[in-house]
């Protein structure tokens, strides 16, 4: 696991590994273990078409499982498509990767354009009126952008402002100046952790003060709070996942995951643990190996593993997994959305850094 | 020698020509790959192992030839064939302005500029937002079948290796040569140097064009981090050191090991491949600065025009 995405890749693997164990302790999947062969793509959507191929044609595997990142997927299924494989992507969440007609690729997780859902249901319900959005100029954080200003939009926010930078940037200062100049209720960035946690930092520095401020990937870290400290205090981030959900069997899977890899679990290890899970049921129920069978079994599952819900359409898009929204609250995140399952009340409004 | 060496060629070509038809998906892909690789560095090579003009944004050629090719398939529908040899266009286009004056350039100015330009191009790509979809890159249809790419690619690399053993032989390329050997002797000798780099800078860009074109409809999917990263242009540079820069063989030679070395590491050692890798480069660099076909020219007496 290099290149990246390393890190997340890495969770990734652990994730698959543990639904391997489980599955395997009681007794394989149509009375035959399982085992998984796993290669390290280094994050290089090229090097992830070589391997498919590997795995497919060498190998001789029966099932794919999804690589981590959306650009990686996107490569990765070509193979899999072309093969007639089932592939359970874990970890890609843009929905390009489904308009492309592909008949064997499932969803696992909720899709990038909703990340920020809670952050504009929670303004909305407040009064707020105005939004200003940036994002990374890549895949996924544009997709998040995007969905964000058409759920503003529709929801009777006015976006005014939205602005992209390129990956790898670190001064956010004159998109910050900008923003700040049209004092914005809410600020939305569609982040990855390393620009989370740079643009925190410069709001800070440079005084901006929205009402609430909301990052999509990188807030959900625990390292997001061990690098900002203070300043990452009523800081909204989203996740896929947080191991206080009240979804079956998931302090077992918590656990068994501490025991196994001694460390917490993060959203992309529920998550590949997750798709693993539903396709073992959907092979189960399918009694075979055969793409197609499994395929349709796939189609008209409903399942609720330790990840959450899933269900997808006919493009095999996920449509009934949740998002949660959480903030940061005395160095703890606190779920805040969707009320269903939130376990406190969203600290608002964010009080200017001055009076921090 | 040579007749033995020629017969060697042979009959890889005639294995690598019938090899789709016994290999494996995986054995197939990785061969495209190794043929993008022989490519790219044999390009290099025929600017930066030639001249001495060393160019450190070569990838921004690779790079505009998959753009070039991916829209043209995507938006006017053409087929993959013609796209991806339309890629030449204007990755020669972009030699040309950038060639003209940077080439007069000495010393470190020409590499920095390359840089700059490869940097330049892929923000402009991801700028034009509406045209190139920005940083969401280029989706193209999946492929079904990548045996005709692995012809595609083959043939490109077979023309680059042609070329560079035609230039080796022909006064073009003893005159590039006594370039990087002493440049100012050169131009006292009568030889129009400028022009002469710049033939061979035009020539160099042609082939990264094309392989980008091909690379766009066998990846599938481009966008501006996996067609300009910094990496393809010092792997290139690598590869042809390694295999020894200013040969014809050199290239093949480097393309070939460093990548069936890199897939063996890469799948016994997962963790410390990378460091291997770099250990090895060092190695080669203080040990065989001439490259490998260097020190066979030099022990063997192998003729200089492989």
């Amino acid at each position: 696991m290099t290149g990246t995405y390393a890190k997340p890749g890495k969770y990734t693997q652990e994730g698959y590994l543990l639904c391997e164990k489980e599955i395997n302790d009681k007794g394989g999947l149509l009375g035959r273990k399982v085992r998984f062969v796993v290669y390290d793509d280094k994050s290089e959507p090229p090097t992830a078409i070589k391997l498919y191929e590997k795995l497919i044609t060498e190998d001789k595997v029966e099932l794919v499982m999804g690589p981590y990142s959306s650009p990686v997927t996107n490569a990765a299924s070509t193979v899999s498509e072309k093969y007639k494989k089932v592939m359970m992507a874990s970890l890609a969440a843009t929905t390009s990767i489904w308009e492309r007609g592909f008949k064997y690729l499932f969803m696992t997780i909720s899709p990038a354009e909703v990340y920020l859902e809670g952050l504009v249901d929670l303004a909305v319900e407040r009064g707020l009126k105005t939004i200003a959005v940036i994002n990374e100029d890549t895949l996924f954080s544009k997709a998040a952008a995007k969905g964000t200003i058409e759920l503003a939009k529709k929801k009777g926010m006015q976006v005014v402002f939205h602005e992209a930078y390129p990956k790898g940037t670190t001064d956010f200062s004159a998109l910050l100046i900008k923003i700040k100049a049209l004092n914005p209720d809410v600020i939305a960035a569609g982040s990855y952790f390393d620009d989370a946690v740079a643009t925190t930092r410069q709001m800070k520095e440079l005084d901006v003060n929205p009402r609430m401020y909301g990052v999509t990937v990188g807030g959900d870290l625990p390292e997001f709070h061990q690098l900002l400290g203070k300043t990452a205090e009523y800081v909204y981030g989203s996740s896929q996942w947080e191991k206080g959900l009240p979804y079956p069997r998931i302090k077992e899977f918590v656990a068994n995951y501490e025991k196994m890899w001694n460390r917490e679990p993060v959203y992309h290890s529920a998550a590949a643990y997750g798709a693993c899970q539903i396709y073992a049921e959907a092979i189960k129920r399918a009694n075979s190996l055969e793409s197609d069978k499994i395929r349709e079994q796939l189609l008209k599952l409903k399942m609720t593993t330790a990840f959450g819900e899933y269900q997808v359409d006919e493009r095999g898009f996920q449509v009934a997994h949740k998002m949660v929204l959480h903030q940061w609250q005395d160095g703890k995140k606190v779920t805040v959305w969707p009320s269903q399952v939130a376990e406190g009340k969203p600290l608002y409004p964010t009080p200017p850094w001055l009076r921090r | 020698m040579m007749t033995g060496v020629l017969g060697l060629l042979l009959a890889a070509v005639g294995g690598l020509a019938i090899l789709p038809l016994f290999a494996s998906g995986y054995l197939i892909s990785f061969t495209i790959q190794v043929f993008m690789w022989m490519a790219l560095a044999g390009s290099w090579n025929l600017i930066s192992g030639f001249t001495g003009y060393v160019s450190f944004g070569h990838v921004a050629f690779f790079g505009i030839g998959a753009y070039t090719g991916g829209l043209l398939i995507t938006k006017a529908g053409w087929h993959w064939l013609p796209a991806g040899l339309a890629g030449c266009l204007p990755a020669v286009a972009l030699a040309l302005v950038i060639g003209y004056p940077c080439l007069r350039l000495k010393g470190p100015y020409f590499a920095i500029a390359m840089l700059g330009l490869n940097e330049v191009v892929r923000a402009l790509v991801s700028y034009f937002e509406g045209f190139t979809g920005g940083g969401s890159g280029v989706s193209l249809p999946p492929i079904l079948s990548i045996v005709p790419v692995y012809y595609a690619m083959g043939g490109v690399a077979v023309a680059v290796t042609l070329l560079t053993y035609r230039i080796i032989t022909s006064q073009f390329g003893l005159r590039l040569l006594s370039i990087r050997e002493d440049e100012i002797a050169a131009e006292v000798m009568g030889i129009n140097t400028a022009l002469l780099k710049l033939y061979a800078f035009l020539l160099s860009a042609a082939f990264p064009g094309i392989v980008g074109g091909f690379y766009a409809w066998y990846a599938s999917h481009i966008e501006p981090l996996s067609v300009f990263p910094l990496l393809t242009t010092i792997t290139m540079i690598i590869m042809c050191l390694f295999g020894g820069q200013g040969t014809v063989l050199g290239p093949v030679l480097g393309a070939v090991l460093l990548s069936v070395f890199q897939e063996l590491v890469w799948a016994r050692f997962l963790f410390v491949h990378q460091a291997i890798f770099g250990a090895l480069i060092v190695g080669v660099v203080l040990l065989m600065p001439r490259g490998i076909l260097g020190v066979l020219q030099e022990r063997y007496r192998l003729p200089r025009t492989i």
